[in-house]
């Protein structure tokens, strides 16, 4: 009785790894620009893309390749920031939020039917000679490829960490999160400190991308399914911290899990939404900038 | 004869052309494109109440949409008349507005947009596992189907959405939600109160999206219930909206029958690309033409204006060295 | 060094500042007073660039200010604690003193400009791992000063050190920003205060309303009749 359920919530930790994943690219960004990138779903979708035909094509493996979607994503992510987001910074809060918001908006539905219009609407997955194994703890089975991708999501943190806690440029980012005129004074570049922040978060998302495109799957239309799972645990597990932000993403998995375990498949695919409303509802001070208002 | 004289007799000569579109032209194909069209101006003009005068952005629009669809076609169904199902759809499309708005009104920012992204969501997955069957017409009602009487439903309704907008805006209500937009702390500090007009706008948008909701379920034939949640419709509506010209009344028309031509136009030859295109048109509009088509139109007659005035003879003192 | 002429600023549609002139020599402490709202806040955003203003001048050591992005400013050595301080509170004391010292030229003396930080302000030495945000009203001020320190600065710009501060604090961060000056640091100090602020400086410039009103040294602004019936009272 107790093991289909220990199962169901492996499962859910295994996802919600990569729920926190997404999430940690959209509020590095958000926390940094005050931008709240609703096309980040879409950024995870083409990483899982690019993973998938260098695969498919070239035969490697997407865990080896990992670096190249990176830097594809870093490209994309450069591009856009220049193209859209960079000519929006200096406007005023509110006009800023609500463009930002829009174009955002404009650009997910931009990219998602471009990948409509590349690779169909067919839903697309990678499988390696190895995709089929398990090993198995106290009866318990955990898929090896989504056990390795909750490794590298928790590598690719650490070294998120490592790099706003040790390095210059990472306290820099730190700095503009809190005050942006003070990092200023400082001699800080606030428009470099923003291209970095949108450029990496949409590495973060294609990591997260490559990730589910290995153990799961993806499809061109993912993209909002994606940016809602991180909106959900950005405001579950508060901003400000990489550590509450991925523990938010275990949480919303396996909550996930758990509620589909007990109630049913439909609660299970909105439970993380009512949790959403909810405490955007009762509880919103301290989940997003409590800078403003 | 003023320039409002002028726009309200063209506006009058459009309406008599679609009430006698019907008259005229015998095509069926024809007259569904142009209830698509008057389907789409509702939506969209409903949208722009909210988002293009107060500045609000709802992504969650479906939601009132679907919720009009659901309960309109429910008791109309189950064998009440069909105005009394319209307006209960209407109602309960406010009532869910009211749910998501006044709690999230209180906060400022994108709390709102994501929060009406999120309840849409909801209401979309919920409704496609709770009723995945199609809803059809019974037997009867399929035998005696008319197309024509929707029309005019749809061309009274969006009259009706238009108007009142228009009504709204330029009334006093109207001034304090624009001021909204504007600047909120400045216009609380004039003792307008956001919050009211916020609900106001709020509710007068979802009204409306209701009632289009509720005209869409007595068109359709058979459709899945979820469809009308579906969040094209948000977004197809805020992009005719913007497109158009937010916080304008005829934005939303212009949006609209831009929207409808152009994929029409394109459907014809490649399936995805007007939703791109869309999208292109969309962020630059955002980026660069804050007013849409109408405020483009406006610069253009501005500039024309400008060249076609006599040339001023200046009249400067000649210096003395 | 610091010389501002005639500087008209906005904010939007509102005119701020009405020919702003004033002038800062090496090695001075020169004081900026007047009452709140007067602009004394909004002529340090002129000189550090987080303002652009409408007309006028600003030079620094022969760099016109107005033209140098408000990073840059501290490259040419300027250095601001604004008012209140703005530490970054999610931050350890060490980190705020490191980002004092981001710009490449202050990076390669951190360590030394440490030393001399902690010597100024032994109680930062003290606290260096805690998190900023766990510091007294005081002891942040002093953060704040510290952090500006970091970047070797010429001159050293002060928003209302003393704002909210006990007033036995207020006297001990007079007394540390004096001795920065006499350590070499051209300090422009901001102040509400003015008696304090007067009797801190060498030269002093009234500001009402946006326009400079008065200006002497500090004991000659003290004996002023009016400035004494206006702010002395």
């Amino acid at each position: 009785m107790l093991e289909p359920l220990v199962q169901n919530l492996a499962f859910g930790l295994l996802v919600g790894a990569l729920y926190g994943l997404a999430a940690v690219g959209l509020s590095l960004v958000f926390g940094v620009t005050k931008f709240l990138n609703v096309a980040h779903g879409e950024l995870l979708m083409f990483g899982g893309y690019a993973s998938f035909w260098i695969f498919t094509l070239l035969g490697i493996d997407p865990f080896l390749t990992l670096a190249s979607t990176i830097v594809f994503l870093l490209v994309i992510g450069l591009v856009l920031y220049k193209l859209l987001f960079a000519r929006m910074v200096k406007l005023t809060e509110s006009v800023k939020i609500q463009n930002t918001l829009l174009v955002g908006f404009g650009l997910s539905l931009i990219l998602q039917n471009l990948a409509l219009r590349l690779w169909t609407a067919d839903t697309r997955s990678i499988t390696t000679f190895y995709s089929g194994s398990v090993f198995t703890l106290l009866g318990v089975r955990f898929p090896i490829v989504r056990v390795a991708s909750l490794v590298i999501a928790l590598v690719t943190l650490l070294a998120l960490d490592m790099f706003l806690r040790r390095t210059y440029t990472g306290k820099a980012l730190r700095a503009t999160v809190e005050n942006w005129e003070a990092a200023t004074l400082m001699g800080i570049d606030i428009q470099r400190v923003y291209l970095l922040s949108f450029v990496l978060g949409a590495a973060l998302a294609g990591v997260a991308g490559c990730l589910v495109s290995v153990g799961y799957s993806i499809d061109p239309v993912m993209g909002m399914n994606w940016t809602l799972k991180g909106l959900i645990v950005m405001v579950l597990g508060g901003l400000g911290s990489i550590t509450g932000t991925f523990v938010g993403g275990l949480v919303l998995g396996v909550t996930e899990s758990a509620t589909g375990f007990f109630l049913s498949l439909t609660y299970r695919e909105v439970v993380g939404l009512v949790l959403f409303v909810l405490i955007l509802v009762f509880r919103p001070q301290g989940l997003f900038g409590t800078k403003e208002g | 004869m003023t320039r409002k004289q002028v726009t309200f007799i063209a506006l009058l000569i459009l309406i008599a052309i679609l009430a006698f579109l019907p008259v005229v032209v015998k095509k069926d194909s024809t007259i569904n494109l142009a209830l698509l069209v008057l389907l789409y101006v509702s939506l969209a003009s409903s949208w722009n109440i909210l988002g293009g005068y107060s500045g609000q952005i709802n992504l969650g629009h479906a939601a009132f949409f679907g919720a009009g669809t659901l309960v309109t076609r429910s008791l109309w169904l189950s064998g009440w008349n069909l105005f009394p199902s319209l307006l209960a759809g209407g109602l309960v499309a406010v009532a869910l507005a009211l749910l998501i708005g006044i709690p999230a009104f209180r906060l400022r920012g994108i709390y709102f947009a994501i929060g009406t992204l999120a309840l849409a969501q909801i209401l979309y997955i919920t409704v496609g596992n709770t009723l995945p069957m199609i809803s059809s017409l019974p037997a009867q009602s399929l035998a005696t189907y008319e197309l024509v009487p929707r029309y005019y439903l749809f061309l009274g309704l969006t009259i009706l959405t238009t108007g009142t907008a228009y009504f709204l805006v330029n009334s006093r209500l109207g001034l304090g939600i624009m001021a909204i937009r504007e600047e909120e702390d400045a216009a609380e500090s004039l003792g307008v109160s956001a919050l009211q007009h916020k609900l106001l706008a709020l509710s007068v948008s979802a009204f409306f999206a209701g009632l289009t909701g509720g005209a869409f379920a007595y068109y359709h034939v058979g459709y899945y219930p979820q469809l009308p949640f579906a969040p094209e419709w948000t977004f197809d509506s805020m992009m005719m909206a913007y497109i158009g010209g937010a916080g304008t009344i005829i934005g939303p028309i212009i949006g609209a029958v831009f929207f409808v031509i152009v994929r029409e136009f394109l459907v014809l030859k490649l399936a995805e690309l007007h939703l791109i295109v869309f999208g292109v048109l969309f962020i630059l509009v955002v980026l660069f033409l804050p007013g849409g088509l109408v405020g483009v139109w406006g610069t253009l007659q501005k500039a024309l204006a400008r060249r076609s005035r006599p040339k001023e003879i200046k009249l400067t003192p000649t210096r003395e060295s | 060094m610091l010389k501002i002429e005639e500087i008209d600023a906005y904010y939007g549609d509102l005119q701020a500042l009405w020919g702003i002139s004033m002038q800062v020599n090496e090695g001075e402490l020169v004081a900026l007073v007047g009452p709140n709202g007067a602009g004394k806040t909004t002529t340090l955003r002129v000189i550090t660039g987080l303002l652009k203003p409408a007309s006028g001048d600003i030079h620094f050591y022969g760099h016109h200010l107005d033209k140098v992005a408000a990073h840059k400013i501290v490259e040419l050595g300027i250095s601001q604690v604004p008012e209140g301080g703005k530490i970054f509170t999610a931050m350890s004391v060490l980190e705020n003193l490191e980002l004092g010292a981001f710009v490449a030229s202050a990076r390669k003396v951190k360590d030394q400009s440490l030393q001399w930080v902690y010597e100024i302000f032994p109680r930062l030495e003290e606290r260096k791992n805690q998190r900023a945000g766990t510091l007294s009203g005081g002891e942040r001020q002093m953060l704040a000063i510290g952090r500006a320190l970091m970047s070797k600065p010429r001159l050293l710009l002060l928003d209302e050190p003393s704002f909210g501060l006990a007033p036995l604090l207020v006297e001990q961060i007079f007394a540390m920003i004096t001795e920065i000056n006499r350590q070499g640091v051209t300090v422009l100090l901001v102040e509400q205060n003015v008696r304090a602020a007067l009797e801190l400086a060498h030269r002093a410039y009234v500001i009402e309303n946006g326009r400079i009103v008065g200006q002497g040294t500090g004991d000659a602004l003290l004996s002023f009749e009016s400035v004494r019936s206006a702010y002395l009272a």
